[in-house]
């Protein structure tokens, strides 16, 4: 399929610059170009420098871009932070590659409608920054949220860790201005609470990866900053008990945590031991780690103190407690450092994304113990347990070779995905299928659904360049 | 045997503003914790609690604050101190280091047997250091400071070791004395949710001025021989020189100027 793409000539190269500026492209330089050849899936195989980098300051700069490369047919990979996990990023077919670095502003606080307009390149922290001052943030971010940029946020419809009660990206999405394959700017939904008016084309945007158009612009809903929080870190003995706490602890007590968070006790050792931290955890089999939230300091701890008892009764072990943001950053590094860890003790690792419905943790759990056993393979599972998602990471054995690894982990993925689509589940929660999980995704999606993908894809982008090659290809 | 551990409530370190004006910490809708140096002293004094037969040693925490710090005091409780004190009255406000350490002092005679006293290296607040050296002045203690490591040894005396700036230093002293710790003799241990719930129920006794019997011209800023005069941000003397990089020629040339300025400063 590449050879149907054209190339990118040094005339179109200068045409480009015309539209943005010279020194906003690069072109021609390999060194500066290779680190657009990749993203933070490290596995993410293809992975291409692409032939030229543009860097536009705005959604007219982007449309003609776009426009020239319809005329030319050229692939384009839209890109944020490049933090994505799937390889969404990574313009596989080489083409271009639209940095939207620059277009990094906050255009607008909405007090009055609680809304944030946001270009796709701001940093997702900065915009809860921004909001502090005015009582309001925007709950749909990610872990990533002091790395990623906004855009790709939407892009992938992004989750993270406070899931469980505030839901992910898609949510907290209003309004998209999204340059179409085409080169049309579509201005989809606005600052409505409620709007049926026509398809609803902006959530078909949500989660698409860059493969139906390039984002530039975004309306955020908000909500008012809850004043108080605490943590809870609960040592269980065995993984079977944390995860059969976390029904439990929430149909107990009627509370939904902000936050609930699973780590085995491969990744809560690898952690601590990463990060010098002298957590007494030895004897831990697993661990969770719950956050409430709200606006009643009282209210907080009688919250916390149920859980944690709920926590007891499930057969927690030890239970500590974070209510100021000191010790609250001591628990929560604990959790954020694992995937660092791991890349300590080897740099080959493939870091999953399962999902399935909560009541089936346990048995998706010791699934993946199975599975390690089998071949012989470390599979630490951490993840967001309140919301079924989990990320059971094979890591490769430090003896042994490359091509060992290579040619052992798709058997393996395959089978762990088998396994998760058995269980009702689905094969990415939140870091999207992109060119890392597009060949598994008949394991887990019907023909019908396949098709009806495709077909969507073929009619919006008909020659095939926006972001090529991922999620599914258009013709089967 | 008893050990009293004074603690400050800071303000998290991430969010310190200063009042340029008024030459005072911003403490309004700041997060209050204890002096996170402090809490390596409290582990100390529970580590060696732990280390003595039971019920033989007793942790008395110690702060001098606003009513509201006696947050900070409830968290050291959770921890594992067996009480807490909280030093509180107007006539306090404002007072310096000298002042300070002038009413802990007052209040460990009242607390007295005592038989050390273990504090922070210093507040992350102020950065003084000099509170626990001045407690130690004021009860005619003999003072350790920059304990990595701390044993007792019975009957009264304790050895320690000090990390000075030559190496390591070890010392024996008669107790009862003043040690001040560092980062290095053991992390802190988180409070556990018995821990905290114990110590919402527990008490945490109040003294005032009057409890103390110290003369009011010894009290607060009226007591403090050392006053802020202006707080301020340095300016940093720095001047830059921007090298803008657009191309690869650029590079080349911006670090050929680099080059240049580190060889004029024989810096390479």
């Amino acid at each position: 399929m590449n050879t149907a793409y054209g190339t990118v000539t040094p005339a179109i190269a200068g045409a480009i610059a015309d539209i943005v500026g010279a020194h906003h492209v690069v072109y021609a330089e390999p060194e500066r170009l290779a680190p657009y050849g990749r993203d933070e899936s490290v596995e993410a195989d293809g992975a291409r420098p692409p032939e030229l980098a543009v860097r536009p300051g705005s959604a007219d700069e982007v449309q003609a871009i776009v426009r020239l490369a319809v005329a030319h047919r050229l692939p384009i990979t839209p890109r944020g932070a490049g933090s994505g996990l799937s390889g969404g990023a990574i313009p596989i077919h080489g083409g271009i590659v639209v940095d939207l670095g620059r277009m990094n502003r906050i255009l607008e606080i909405d007090t009055e409608n609680l809304m944030v307009v946001v270009e796709p390149g701001v940093v997702t922290s900065e915009i809860n920054e921004a909001l502090r001052p005015h009582g309001l943030f925007y709950a749909g971010y990610p872990m990533s949220l002091e790395t990623c940029c906004i855009g790709g946020n939407v892009a992938e419809n992004a989750g993270g860790g406070k899931a469980v009660k505030y839901g992910v990206t898609g949510r907290y999405v209003m309004g998209l201005d999204v340059v179409a394959p085409s080169g049309e700017l579509l201005c989809l939904g606005g600052k409505l609470v409620k709007d049926v008016t026509g398809l609803n084309l902006l959530q078909l945007m949500v989660g698409s990866e860059g493969t139906l158009g390039i984002i530039t612009r975004v309306i955020l809903k908000l909500l008012p900053l809850p004043r108080a929080s605490a943590d809870l870190l609960c040592l269980f003995r065995s993984p079977r008990e944390a995860i059969g706490a976390v029904p439990r602890l929430m149909t107990r007590t009627g509370i939904i945590p902000t936050a609930i968070e699973f780590m085995d006790r491969t990744s809560l050792q690898a952690s601590c031991r990463y990060l010098n931290e002298s957590l007494p955890c030895a004897d831990a089999g697993a661990m969770l780690l719950i956050t409430v939230d709200g606006n009643d300091p009282e209210r907080i701890v009688d919250d916390y103190e149920r859980i944690g008892e709920a926590c007891e009764a499930a057969g927690a072990v030890e239970i500590y407690v974070a209510d100021n943001r000191t010790t609250s950053e001591r628990l929560w590094r604990i959790r954020r450092n694992v995937a660092e860890a791991f890349k300590v003790f080897s740099p080959h690792q493939s870091l999953e994304d399962i999902v399935v419905p909560i009541a089936a943790i346990p048995a998706m759990v010791e699934a993946v113990e199975r599975l390690s056993a089998t071949y012989g393979v470390p599979i630490p599972c951490y993840g967001h347990a309140g919301d079924g998602n989990l990320h059971a990471t094979p890591v490769m054995n430090p003896g042994w070779t490359l091509e060992r690894w290579r040619e052992t982990l798709p058997r393996l993925l395959t089978d762990l995905y088998r396994e998760t689509a058995r269980l009702g589940g689905r094969i990415s929660g939140e870091h999207g299928i992109g060119c890392k999980r597009k060949a598994y995704l008949p394991l887990v999606l019907d023909a019908g659904t396949l098709a009806m993908t495709r077909a969507i894809k073929r009619a919006l982008d008909p020659l095939n360049i926006m972001n090529p090659g991922k999620i599914v290809d258009p013709e089967g | 045997m008893r050990l009293v551990v004074p603690i400050k409530q800071v303000p998290e370190t991430t969010a310190v503003r200063m009042d340029e004006t008024t030459g005072t910490m911003v403490r309004d809708g700041v997060d209050a914790i204890v002096n996170p140096l402090d809490l390596y002293a409290v582990e100390a004094a529970l580590r060696l609690r732990e280390a003595a037969p039971d019920g033989t040693i007793e942790v008395v925490a110690l702060s001098m604050g606003p009513p509201r710090a006696e947050v900070a005091l409830r968290e050291v409780l959770a921890m594992g101190a067996d009480r807490a004190v909280l030093l509180t009255d107007r006539a306090f406000a404002g007072a310096d280091t000298w002042s300070t350490a002038n009413v802990l002092a007052a209040a460990v005679r009242r607390l007295w047997p005592v038989d050390l006293i273990l504090c922070g290296e210093r507040a992350t607040d102020g950065d003084t250091g000099q509170v626990g050296p001045g407690l130690a002045a004021f009860l005619g203690l003999p003072v350790l400071t920059y304990v990595s490591r701390l044993a007792l040894q019975p009957p009264a005396q304790c050895r320690v070791e000090r990390l000075v700036e030559t190496g390591r230093e070890r010392l024996e002293a008669d107790l009862p004395a003043v040690v001040t710790v560092v980062k290095e003799l053991a992390e802190p241990r988180l409070p556990t949710l018995r821990g905290k719930q114990r110590a919402r129920r527990a008490e945490v006794a109040v003294w005032t001025a009057a409890d103390l019997g110290l003369p009011a011209e010894d009290l607060g800023l009226k007591g403090s021989p050392t006053r802020v005069e202006r707080i301020f941000r340095p300016r940093l003397g720095r001047t830059c020189e921007r090298l803008t990089i657009r191309d690869s020629a650029d590079l080349e040339a911006a670090a050929d100027r680099v080059v240049a300025v580190l060889n004029a400063r024989g810096l390479l």
